[in-house]
């Protein structure tokens, strides 16, 4: 499963809900051939926003964005409806629904490939598990996994590692890396600006894009400063940043 | 007493009540009805529709209420009155200024109001105000049926073509779309099929009792179900059980049949509530 050509290129994206002011302004830039792009920056800070755009849901108003490769995008796992009678394997089913009529059952190649989805991301043993059940690391390999049945070459992960523990979070982090090798296009939303600067790049947003590029020249403390103003504490004399969260919802 | 017990102790209890032609249509109607009510019920319970389910059913009152002496088809009336309703919702919480569930509350007083006013002081509709709130499943006309049998076909054929789009609407609205399912187109479709299979019940349980058939079935199999399939597989055989019990109890005890599965359907849930805190504390 490898996803060769896969890229995204965004030139001067400006997007907007309904007729008002836009929520994300100025967006230019690139990824291809295997590049996992963190994209930070505060709620409300256009990261959905530009989601949304690249996944052709939220049209520009300006700009352009061109995405190559089929495009997946993994939700934060508390937003979907944690009682519904799905099992892990349902929901990875989920990423065939877009290749399976209406009138044909989801094919015997397609359930294979889910239950291939669901031992890649080391969850064979829970594919009858409700996905209620299971932990918020294990729902986010789950969604994953359902990136992996649409055969997805660009990867939109919104706050992968969000209540995520820490056994999780190394295998969710062992996942991605496979993910690259294949030549997959990452860009993964976050509020941790160490987490960050694991990344081949970031993108800073802050309604409008602050900056872009590798996060050891990008992430300066005037950048952070614009990117998340007054929500900024630094730490180690200015060496270590952290950004306060905001436990709203809101975008 | 001892007549209830005479009838229990032999098959008549059933074959008897089944002989009459009022009690076979009203069999054949509460089996037809338990498909639609069944499956639009699961996604009722599961999309959290429950209240707008019965705010749609209470809001018909109105409609029927002046079907008769306008001329119109009580149907007809029913489906103006319901459409009506969900578009005042609509507007009213677009704004965002009054919550969803504070708004259904209010229209739902409102046509029940508004349905007994014009009920009593202005078409004096006098004892047909019942058959109206409480439904009448022993005097069903042809016309009921073929409604019935209508809306129970389209909800078997939106099931089987739409069961993917509504799952993952459902469950991950923000990740439906790059899914590659229509959501919104989706949702529409539900909506429309709830509002028809609103009103194909409505004669059979009345506009307060429209949640008996609609969310109570679905509710009590969602605490027994464990997927999907068994969900909207449990849902409509217990719309069937519970109403063929309802109607057999209606017809032994002398009761009228839509609070009578009303009552059955409640014990039922009770019962599965009981089965599943049990199953959870082992």
């Amino acid at each position: 499963m490898s996803a060769p050509g896969a890229g995204i290129e965004v030139t001067g994206l400006s997007a907007s809900y309904g007729t008002g002011a836009p929520a994300l302004r100025d967006v230019t830039f690139t990824a291809a051939d295997g590049q996992a792009i963190a994209v930070l920056g505060p709620n409300g800070g256009g990261k959905t926003t530009l989601f949304r755009a690249l996944l052709g849901e939220l049209p520009a108003t300006t700009g352009s964005v061109t995405v190559r490769g089929a495009t997946a995008y993994a939700p934060q796992t508390e937003r979907s409806r944690l009682d519904f009678p799905v099992s892990a394997l349902d929901v990875a089913l989920m990423g065939a629904y877009a290749r399976t009529p209406w009138y044909r059952r989801i094919g015997a190649g397609d359930r294979a490939l889910a239950r291939d989805a669901l031992a890649r991301v080391g969850l064979a043993d829970r594919a009858g598990a409700r996905f209620g059940a299971l932990s918020g690391g294990q729902r986010q390999r789950v969604l994953i996994a359902r990136a992996l049945v649409q055969e997805a070459g660009v990867l939109l992960l919104d706050e992968p590692f969000a209540g995520v523990d820490r056994t999780s979070e190394e295998a969710i982090m062992r996942i991605l890396d496979e993910l690259r090798a294949d030549g997959r296009v990452l860009l993964i939303a976050t509020h941790d600006v160490e987490q960050a600067r694991g990344w081949d790049r970031v993108l800073c947003l802050a309604g409008a894009q602050i900056a872009f590029g590798p996060p050891a020249e990008t992430l300066t403390n005037a950048v952070l400063e614009a990117t998340y103003g007054e929500e900024i504490v630094m730490l180690d004399c200015g060496n270590r940043a952290v950004a306060i969260q905001h436990h709203s919802h809101a975008h | 007493m001892r007549t209830v017990f005479d009838k229990l102790s032999s098959v008549r209890w059933l074959t008897d009540p089944l002989a009459l032609p009022f009690m076979q249509r009203a069999l054949i109607a509460t089996l037809l009805l338990a498909v639609p009510a069944g499956l639009l019920g699961t996604w009722i319970v599961l999309r959290r529709l429950a209240f707008f389910a019965h705010a749609v059913g209470t809001a018909t009152f109105p409609g029927l209420v002046v079907a008769g002496p306008w001329g119109i088809a009580p149907p007809l009336a029913a489906l103006g009155a319901g459409l009506g309703f969900a578009g005042l919702l609509s507007r009213m919480t677009r704004r965002g200024a009054t919550t969803a569930d504070a708004a259904t509350g209010l229209l739902l007083t409102a046509a029940l109001a508004l349905g007994a006013i014009l009920a009593s002081d202005v078409y004096r509709s006098g004892a047909g105000v019942d058959r109206l709130l409480f439904g009448t499943l022993l005097g069903l006309g042809d016309g009921d049926l073929v409604l019935a049998g209508a809306v129970a076909a389209a909800a078997l054929a939106a099931t089987a073509a739409l069961v993917r789009t509504w799952l993952a609407t459902g469950f991950d609205p923000a990740g439906a779309a790059a899914l590659g399912v229509r959501a919104t187109r989706g949702d529409w479709l539900l909506l429309a099929l709830l509002a028809v299979t609103v009103v194909a019940v409505l004669p059979a349980v009345g506009a307060l009792l429209v949640s008996t058939l609609l969310v109570v079935p679905a509710a009590t199999a969602r605490l027994l179900a464990r997927s999907l399939g068994a969900l909207l597989g449990a849902a409509v055989a217990l719309a069937a059980l519970e109403g063929v019990a309802g109607l057999l109890l209606a017809y032994h005890l002398d009761l009228p049949p839509g609070p009578a599965i009303a009552v059955i359907g409640g014990g039922g849930f009770a019962l599965a509530a009981l089965a599943s805190s049990v199953r959870t504390a082992r």
